[in-house]
C-alpha cells in the first residue's frame, strides 16, 4: 500500500482484482501460502538490494546517510552482477519446483523399496 | 525496470518500489523460462508417456493436455506463481501512480495542449459507454482496467498500464516498449514496398505504443488511435506529444467508430483482438472493412492460432484464457480467421499471415531477411513471452 495515501495529490487506487480468485491447490490455504511466500521473497529481495546499495555507498564514502541510499544508482556492471545474483536468489528459494524435472531428466534407476510402513 | 517509461509522464518510484519491480520482473523471467521449462520436462518424461500408455495414443489437443497436466504439482505452482507475479506487476507500480495522480493529470493536460513538439489531438466523450466486455472485469488482473476514472482528466490507468507493462515485459519490448509494432510495421513496409499509406488507424491503442511506430515508418501519413479507455487515450496523446510525434487519439469503440467510409489505408491492431469476444471481433472486422479504402489493408498483431501451434504450445498459450482474466482469448485462438474475414466482406484469398522476428532481440538484418519470406512458420517461440519471442500477424486486403 502507498506510504502517503493521505497526500492531497494522491488518487487512491483499488489494489485488489475484482471477481473470482484463481485457485490451484486442493488443500485449503495453500494458494494463500504461495502468495505469502512470494510476498516474503519479494520483501527479502528489497532488503538485499538496499543492503547492496548500503554497502556500495559505505565503500564509496565511508559514511552512510539515508539520502545516500535513496539516491544511489548502481553502475551498469554492478546492476548486471546484482541481476545475476537475483536469478540465483529466486532459484534457491524455489529450488523444490525444479527438483522433479531434474530428477526425471536424470533418468533415475529404480530405487530399492523402503521398509513397509509400520 | 520502469526505465522504458522515459517520457514526460514518468512517475518517481522509491528505491524500495523499484526493488519490488525488479524482483517481479526477475520472477516473471523465472516463471516463464525456468518453471515453464520444468513443466515441459515433467510433461515430456512423465505425464505424456503415462497418458499414451493408458490411452494408446498421444493427447490430441491443448484442452486434453490441460486436463491431464492440471493435477500435477508443477502445473499448480507454475499457475499459482504466474497469477501472483501478474498481480504483483500492477501492485509494484501503483503506489507511485497513486501518489502523483493529480500531478500526472495536470502534466498530461499541459503536454496535450502545448503542442510545442507535436501537433496531435485527443478527444474523449463524457457520455461514452464502455463495452461490457471491458467494464465487467479487470483484464489480465490489472485493477481498474483501461477505463476506470476517479478525477478530472484522469490518466492514472494509462500510467498503471505503462509502468506495469515495463515490469511485465522485463525488457522484451525494447525502447519505448514499441518493439512489436516497430518490428511488424518494419516487416510490413519491407514486404509490401508498394504500400504508401496516407492514413493509418490503430484499434485498441491503449498507450499509443502500437500507434507511433507507424508514423516512424510513414512520416507523411496521418496516424490515429482509438481506445475505449478515456485515461488511455489522454495518456497516449500526452505521451506522443512528449516524444514529439504527431498522432490523433479518440475515445471510441473499435466496432463503431465515427470515421467516414473508405477513409483509411491501413487499419491495424496490436494485442487487441484476444481481449475481445468473438462476436465483437466479427464486428471489428466489418468496421475495418467499412473504413478501408479499396486496396487498403487490415493488419492484426496477435497470438498465433491453435491451428498453427503444437498441442502443447496450444495448451501453454491458452493458459491465460482460463487463469489470467482474459476469457475471450481461447475462442479467438480457436477461430478460423480466414472464414471470419470473408464474413466481414474481405476476399478469402486476400488473407495473409507472417512471423516477424523481434527487431529488439534479433536485430534489423534478421527482420529484413524474414520480410523476404511468405507465410508464417510454426515455431514454439511465436507469441510466447520469454527468451526468443517472435511476433505473429495476419491480415487481409480490401
Amino acid at each position: 500500500m502507498p506510504d502517503d495515501s493521505a497526500n492531497a495529490e494522491s488518487t487512491p487506487l483499488r489494489y485488489s482484482v475484482k471477481g473470482k480468485r484463481m485457485r490451484f491447490f486442493d488443500a485449503q490455504g495453500v494458494d494463500e501460502l504461495v502468495a505469502i511466500c512470494m510476498g516474503m521473497a519479494q520483501e527479502m529481495w528489497v532488503i538485499k538490494e538496499r543492503q547492496a546499495a548500503l554497502e556500495s555507498v559505505a565503500a564509496e564514502k565511508g559514511v552512510v546517510l539515508p539520502d545516500d541510499i535513496e539516491g544511489h544508482a548502481f553502475s551498469p556492471d554492478q546492476r548486471a552482477a546484482l541481476d545475476a545474483e537475483k536469478q540465483g536468489f529466486i532459484d534457491r528459494i524455489f529450488f523444490t519446483l525444479r527438483e522433479e524435472a531434474e530428477s526425471l531428466a536424470a533418468e533415475p534407476e529404480e530405487e530399492p523399496p523402503a521398509p513397509s510402513m509400520p | 525496470m520502469t526505465d522504458a517509461v522515459d517520457h514526460d509522464l514518468k512517475v518517481k518510484h522509491t528505491k524500495d518500489e523499484a526493488s519490488r519491480q525488479n524482483f517481479v520482473a526477475g520472477m516473471r523471467g523465472y516463471v516463464l523460462n525456468d518453471l515453464s521449462g520444468h513443466m515441459k520436462t515433467v510433461w515430456d518424461r512423465k505425464v505424456e508417456p503415462a497418458f499414451e500408455k493408458a490411452n494408446g495414443r498421444a493427447p490430441s489437443d491443448g484442452p486434453e493436455i490441460h486436463k491431464t497436466i492440471k493435477s500435477e504439482t508443477i502445473f499448480k505452482f507454475y499457475s499459482a506463481m504466474r497469477c501472483n507475479t501478474q498481480e504483483m506487476v500492477w501492485r509494484s507500480v501503483m503506489p507511485a501512480v497513486e501518489r502523483e495522480g493529480r500531478d500526472l493529470s495536470r502534466r498530461a493536460q499541459v503536454l496535450s495542449q502545448a503542442g510545442d513538439k507535436a501537433q496531435g489531438t485527443v478527444e474523449t466523450n463524457p457520455n461514452f459507454e464502455v463495452p461490457r466486455y471491458v467494464s465487467e472485469l479487470d483484464v489480465h488482473m490489472m485493477p481498474g482496467n483501461y477505463h476506470e476514472e476517479r478525477i478530472d482528466y484522469d490518466v492514472t490507468q494509462g500510467a498503471v498500464f505503462d509502468n506495469g507493462l515495463a515490469v511485465f515485459s522485463f525488457g522484451l519490448l525494447g525502447d519505448r516498449m514499441e518493439d512489436i509494432t516497430d518490428s511488424v510495421s518494419t516487416f510490413y513496409q519491407a514486404h509490401y514496398p508498394d504500400s504508401k499509406p496516407k492514413k493509418i488507424l490503430d484499434l485498441g491503442c491503449t498507450l499509443g505504443h502500437s500507434t507511433l511506430p507507424w508514423k516512424a515508418r510513414y512520416p507523411d501519413a496521418e496516424v490515429h488511435g482509438v481506445d475505449v479507455g478515456g485515461p488511455c487515450v489522454r495518456y497516449a496523446h500526452a505521451r506522443a506529444q512528449s516524444y514529439g510525434v504527431d498522432a490523433h487519439f479518440h475515445q471510441m469503440d473499435a466496432e463503431h467508430t465515427d470515421f467516414e467510409d473508405e477513409s483509411f489505408d491501413i487499419v491495424y491492431s496490436c494485442m487487441f483482438l484476444h481481449e475481445v469476444p468473438l462476436k465483437n471481433i466479427k464486428g471489428v472486422f466489418k468496421e475495418a472493412h467499412r473504413l478501408l479504402k479499396p486496396g487498403g489493408v487490415m493488419l492484426h498483431y496477435e497470438l498465433p492460432p491453435n491451428t498453427m501451434t503444437s498441442p502443447y504450445d496450444g495448451f501453454y498459450l491458452d493458459w491465460d484464457s482460463y487463469y489470467n482474466k482474459e476469457p475471450f482469448y481461447k475462442a479467438f485462438r480457436d477461430a478460423d480467421a480466414k472464414a471470419e474475414i470473408e464474413d466481414a466482406g474481405f476476399e478469402k484469398d486476400s488473407f495473409f499471415e507472417h512471423v516477424a522476428p523481434s527487431r529488439n532481440l534479433y536485430g534489423h538484418d534478421a527482420l529484413m531477411e524474414a520480410a523476404q519470406q511468405d507465410g508464417a512458420k510454426n515455431d514454439s517461440r511465436v507469441g510466447r513471452f520469454g527468451d526468443g519471442v517472435m511476433w505473429y500477424f495476419f491480415g487481409a486486403r480490401k
